[in-house]
């Protein structure tokens, strides 16, 4: 196999790990909203998504070292309007996403205290689950993921 | 270097499959890992996240694999008209796909059985995500780096 072949190998599992972790991040978190759960329940799914956590560190290292590196190996210009776009969206998708996971780290200790302290109902959890400005951060982000997809696949200006 | 000269009318079906594919590795790393935690603990614990387990399967994973099986059809379809000279690497989208269908099946039955926390078949149902998980990292290589090409 060529270097070409072998670096969209890796950009493409790069791909999957980061929109895969986004996927897991976001179905666990949903499960955490859609439902009125104890605090416990809450803590578990929260528990959980630290499996998302690293499959979307290797994806955001592996899309942009390699995507970059693709984009010499191919002879594609960085100035490009979709890839210039990519690199954008994926900045702002990190930074969001950086938000995001300080806020859900500290949703998940509110809620295993919580849990440790008779696991009633929580009005402040609840409100923390379905905080708008948070959830549309968070939501935000994984878009953003999403469209970054869509510019590989159309390119737009080439 | 297909992806510098592919026809413009490829790139939706080629958006939705990759997209589905995401989706389908996501979904099933979810339902193992739901699974796994579903297997041990008390009653009430093993209960919820075996009936998540099952939504899961049943609600996420079955449309987004249906998403990525269809779309790649739609593709083969326009990139090899008539499916006359195939290379290996669509093959082997194929080898993992069709029992990798019939293992989401098979999932999702048990998963649904796995609901009560007496059933014995809860502890299948991550094992099966795993398998399903391996089958679809071969298949991305396959699809990606297209060896042979």
């Amino acid at each position: 196999m060529s270097l070409y072949q072998w670096l969209l190998f890796f950009h493409v599992t790069g791909a999957f790990f980061l929109i895969g972790g986004i996927v897991i991040a976001g179905i666990l978190n949903l499960a955490a909203i859609v439902k009125d759960r104890p605090p416990s329940q809450v803590a578990t799914l929260y528990g959980l998504i630290r499996f998302a956590v690293p499959l979307i560190g290797v994806g955001l290292v592996l899309t942009l070292a390699i995507g970059l590196w693709l984009v010499h190996n191919v002879g594609y210009s960085y100035g490009q309007t979709w890839i210039v776009l990519a690199i954008v969206l994926w900045v702002v998708a990190s930074a969001l996403g950086n938000i995001d996971g300080k806020y859900q780290r500290r949703t998940g200790e509110l809620a295993q205290s919580l849990a440790a302290e008779g696991d009633a109902p929580s009005t402040e959890l609840r409100a923390r689950l379905r905080n708008p400005r948070a959830l549309v951060i968070s939501y935000g982000s994984g878009l953003m993921a999403f469209a970054v997809l869509g510019l590989m696949i159309w390119k737009p200006g080439v | 270097m297909l992806a510098l000269v592919r026809p413009d009318s490829w790139n939706l079906p080629l958006f939705l499959h990759v997209l589905g594919a995401t989706l389908t590795f996501g979904a099933t790393t979810t339902v193992a890992v739901l699974g796994f935690a579903g297997v041990q603990g008390d009653r009430e614990r093993t209960a919820w996240l075996r009936s998540l387990t099952f939504w899961v399967s049943f609600g996420i994973l079955v449309p987004a694999f249906i998403l990525m099986r269809g779309t790649a059809l739609w593709i083969l379809d326009k990139e090899f008209p008539g499916g006359h000279n195939e290379p290996g690497w669509v093959n082997v989208g194929f080898a993992v796909s069709e029992p990798g269908a019939l293992l989401v099946i098979v999932m999702v039955i048990l998963a649904w059985f796995s609901r009560s926390p007496k059933s014995r078949v809860a502890v299948a149902v991550p094992w099966l995500a795993a398998i399903l998980l391996a089958g679809l990292a071969v298949a991305w290589f396959a699809m990606s780096a297209k060896p042979g090409a």
